[in-house]
């Protein structure tokens, strides 16, 4: 794999930073200052606090919060939300690669028209989305009514709040996220590579594992990241298709802040989320460092 | 119908335009913290017409979401519609204006039962707003046998056809009282004694909502549900089949209240909204849209006996209901049983 160009010295574009550059910055840094990084400390000093008999935080130290953080209740839902996440990310890598890379391929003219639709329903309230599928879902619903009177199935299929209703909320939330990326990469990919790979002795399998997905990577991965982390910490879903009786860990910091009225254990519960955010971010890049060294 | 409900507040607002034409409107604002669905909007806009107050209403769906936002100190809010056990922890914690009795001529109207109770005995801090159930509700056509009491609604035979609040308190309240013990008993033990139970019950549930069960019971999803009684008064409005009991086992009584927080900035205006839902005919249309027990005897008196004899709304029952107490420190006790619980599933 290609080497990407370190950003130093040796890099000829590199400049110094001008005074000029900085003032062009500067609204960024602000509200990176004020929205990220202020917050991110509230929170890490919040989970060092205690609680009071109303609710209220009380400044003290202590690492309890930390340790109910490893408590196995806590361990196992996160666990949990992991692996719903991998699912819908599979999913979602599933049938969104083909549709991505079907609207990259077609016509410029057809092309908008197809992402245009991929985009319509962002125009809509994503509560108002999720409520159409319990309309779709239930068990008096459109998808049983059809096939109860089709005669596919004997007696309606319990759907709605189970497990698999929630995978298909976020499978569905989630889905554009990874058409989008997937097309961006399959849009610039040049056509002749292809071509060439067949005229070099590849079939269609391997021209598509050694040719068309390494240069669509990029967008892959992108989706992968754009689909998986905030899948992880979705708490509507669960509560509204899943009849809140499979909790995600964004359900458990929801009913922490909002029920127990807990913020001290929701923001250790909040910062032990963070880091293992970072952790997986930096293991990627380091495995993707060592691939290229 | 709805036509006229609509109608109704400029009615009224002609009406009592009259009344008060001395005093000219003097307007302001009013930033009202309430339950979602519990101020219809036309008792709003008749309040706005008549003083010419503005009224910002935001809502929550539970006492601790609203306690939450209370003490976080984001909004300034004027007057908020605490439950009764959330109005004894602030009025514990000194975090409620006094509220002057003189500036209400219509306080009159309210029962005497529902006032000096336990959460503000000397009366002196909030004013009854709504006052409720939480029971059983059955749909009857799907449901032949008969559920009178915990027991019989969690049962194997209704397995996957059960909604409940999504409520910790609620359910651990409910499980305490198949076993016998009061339900403000919220002791450690008490609570962990309580999980065989809740892991039994837990098993038949198909789902937990609080915002709108009547939803799923309405959808067919479900066919029972231990909910609140206006939730069941609605389904009872919508179909005849849809019938709420108390549990014999026991149950409890809310009642949600009207207060001032301590450093609400319009106080003046707070005072002219609580008089003016204490009125007769606003307090009927309050109970018009949300039927649940009006505690204000001459709203009472305008209510169809249609209305009256919703057994949701008005249930009948000889035993004493209870009221829940602040339990401080508890909640996260049952907060944890129920995630725990929960997760096991």
């Amino acid at each position: 794999m290609q080497a990407l160009p370190a950003a130093d010295a040796e890099n000829p574009h590199a400049r110094r930073a001008t005074p000029m550059g900085w003032w062009l910055l500067a609204p960024m840094l602000i509200w990176l200052a004020l929205f990220v990084v202020a917050p991110l400390l509230i929170l890490v000093v919040y989970s060092f606090c205690s609680r009071d008999d109303l609710g209220r935080v009380v400044f003290d130290f202590t690492w309890t919060n930390y340790a109910r953080v490893f408590d196995d209740t806590y361990l196992k839902i996160l666990a949990r939300s992991v692996g719903y996440a991998a699912l819908t990310t599979l999913i979602c890598v599933a049938a969104g690669f083909p549709a991505g890379w079907f609207i990259a391929r077609r016509p410029p003219a057809v092309r908008n028209r197809l992402l245009l639709l991929v985009m319509i329903p962002f125009w809509t309230s994503f509560l108002i989305r999720t409520y159409a599928w319990i309309a779709i879902l239930k068990s008096e619903g459109l998808l049983n009514a059809t096939l109860l009177s089709a005669r596919v199935i004997p007696q309606p299929l319990e759907l709605l709040y189970t497990p698999v209703a929630v995978v298909i909320g976020l499978v569905y939330a989630y889905l554009p996220f990874m058409i989008l990326p997937v097309y961006g990469s399959a849009e610039k990919l040049d056509n002749a590579l292809v071509e060439a790979a067949h005229d070099l002795g590849a079939g269609p399998l391997r021209a598509f594992s050694e040719v068309i997905i390494p240069l669509t990577w990029p967008g892959i991965a992108a989706g992968v990241l754009l689909v998986f982390v905030p899948a992880i910490g979705m708490f509507a879903i669960t509560d509204l298709m899943g009849g809140a009786k499979v909790a995600m860990i964004g359900n458990v910091i929801q009913n922490q802040v909002f029920k127990a009225r807990n913020l001290p254990f929701a923001a250790a519960l909040g910062v032990v989320f963070t880091l293992l955010f970072v952790a997986s971010y930096l293991a990627l890049q380091w495995r993707g460092r060592r691939a290229r060294a | 119908m709805k036509m006229l409900r609509s109608l109704l507040p400029l009615a009224l607002a002609a009406a009592f335009g009259v009344a008060t034409a001395g005093a000219a409107p003097k307007g302001g604002k009013l930033n009202l913290f309430g339950w979602s669905e519990y101020v219809p909007q036309a008792v709003i806009d008749g309040f706005t017409a008549e003083t010419g107050v503005k009224v910002n209403y935001e809502t929550y769906a539970s006492g601790e979401e609203m306690l939450a936002k209370l003490l976080a100190g984001g909004g300034s809010y004027d007057l908020i519609q605490p439950p009764d056990y959330i109005a004894e922890a602030l009025i514990k914690g000194g975090l409620l204006t006094p509220v002057d009795q003189a500036k209400l001529p219509h306080f009159g109207n309210l029962m005497p039962e529902y006032l000096h109770m336990p959460h503000d005995p000397e009366q002196k801090f909030t004013v009854p707003f709504m006052v409720g159930t939480v029971g059983i509700v059955v749909n009857t056509e799907k449901v032949t046998t008969p559920v009178n009491s915990y027991a019989e609604l969690f049962t194997e035979a209704h397995k996957n056809r059960i909604v409940v609040l999504d409520d910790g308190r609620e359910l651990v309240t409910a499980a305490l009282y198949t076993q016998g013990k009061d339900l403000n008993a919220m002791t450690a033990e008490n609570i962990a004694g309580t999980r065989p139970v809740l892991a039994a019950w837990f098993k038949l549930i198909k789902l937990f909502d609080s915002d709108s069960p009547k939803t799923a019971l309405l959808n067919g999803d479900v066919d029972l549900g231990l909910v609140w009684c206006g939730e069941a008064a609605i389904l009872h409005n919508e179909d005849k089949k849809f019938r709420y009991v108390l549990p014999k086992e026991g149950a409890h009584l809310f009642v949600d209240l009207l207060a001032i927080p301590k450093d609400a900035r319009n106080v003046e205006n707070a005072h002219l909204f609580i008089d003016y839902l204490l009125r007769a005919e606003v307090s009927k249309l309050v109970s018009d849209e949300f039927p649940y027990t009006n505690p204000n005897a001459a709203a009472r008196k305008l209510l169809t006996p249609e209305q009256l004899a919703n057994p949701a709304s008005y249930p009948v029952t000889d035993r004493k209901l209870d009221t829940f107490r602040h339990i401080g420190d508890s909640g996260a006790a049952i907060d944890e049983l129920i995630t725990d619980l929960k997760n096991a599933n």
